[in-house]
């Protein structure tokens, strides 16, 4: 009786609205805020929301997913630089893979630069995220995992002091069969 | 991005070392910048040695130091776009040699080559070339 009262309590006080969808399964139910209505065309074309609607209109639902989770600033799952990914492409080079420098994030621009050593030649490749073109991100190898020095995280966000010296780049990436 | 005085790693068997950039041949003016692709004229700035087999040929091409020879740019430390709109960039800047006619001196390459050379026709330099990116 007294659970059934402080939950009564408690779904009074929730801002939540459960007029518009309501969960058919249970009257109890606290759902959450719908997303805001995007702005109408004329407030649109005027410019007013144009960005915020821009970085959710124009990437396509798996890179919008992408942009969340691996490219994000605080998710979980999110990409760290000093990682080791292959990237498939649409055109020639059809896969490249290399160890993440820096993630360059400007929401639909947002793009990352893969360094590789082939044939004893540094490979630098920056690829948009958004691009058609850019079909696949597989994860070889997560920074900081290993033991030792090699399990501590990065203390850069660019890593491009990887450019001059091969031991460190070794040290991160070498012995990977990709 | 080769210019006037841009030094360039030759990277097949011709017998040149290093070249250093004195046209590039794309472009009606002195002051013009060569990528990937591009003709250039360029001065051999160090050769190998020319082998004593070589030496008595009359046949064999011997590059030697101070030669003025026409070259093709296949990697450039300056990030070239791609149709789709990535970017590659290499440590370094290297060139394959050509003759007047716009055929290679040498006949292996040695290292990686850009993939940007087939859209510029150099598709025999790609064909040779052992790691195309």
């Amino acid at each position: 009786m007294l659970t059934a009262r402080l939950r009564a309590l408690a779904r009074s006080m929730s801002t939540a609205t459960t007029s518009a969808a309501s969960y058919p399964f249970s009257k109890a139910a606290i759902l959450p805020t719908p997303p805001p209505a995007p702005p109408s065309l004329e407030s649109l074309r005027k410019g007013k929301g144009l960005m915020p609607y821009l970085q959710t209109a124009l990437p396509p639902s798996q890179k919008q997913q992408w942009l969340a989770t691996l490219f994000s600033k605080r998710h979980p799952d999110r990409l760290v630089p000093g990682s080791v990914l292959t990237v498939t492409t649409a055109h020639a080079p059809n896969s490249f893979s290399g160890v993440l420098l820096s993630i360059r994030r400007r929401g639909p621009d947002t793009s990352f630069v893969l360094r590789n050593v082939i044939q004893r030649i540094g490979v630098e490749m920056q690829f948009f995220v958004n691009s058609p073109h850019l079909k696949d991100i597989k994860i070889v190898k997560r920074a900081g995992s290993g033991g030792g020095k090699a399990g501590r995280r990065t203390r850069r966000a660019k890593l491009f002091y990887l450019r001059n010296s091969p031991e460190k780049m070794t040290a991160i990436a070498g012995g990977i069969k990709a | 991005m080769i210019g006037l005085k841009g030094t360039l790693n030759v990277i097949d068997n011709s017998g040149a070392l290093l070249v250093e950039c004195v046209n590039v041949l794309k472009n009606k003016v002195n002051n013009g910048w060569g990528s990937v692709g591009d003709e250039i004229v360029c001065v051999v700035k160090r050769a190998r040695a020319i082998s004593a087999a070589q030496q008595a040929s009359a046949t064999a091409v011997k590059v030697r130091r101070g030669d003025v020879r026409r070259a093709v740019i296949v990697r450039t430390a300056k990030a070239v776009r791609r149709p789709d709109g990535r970017l590659v960039k290499f440590d370094d800047n290297a060139a394959v040699l050509l003759n007047n006619k716009r055929e290679m001196l040498g006949t292996r390459i040695g290292g990686v080559v850009s993939a940007d050379l087939r859209m510029k026709g150099w598709g025999k330099i790609v064909s040779l070339a052992p790691k195309v990116v």
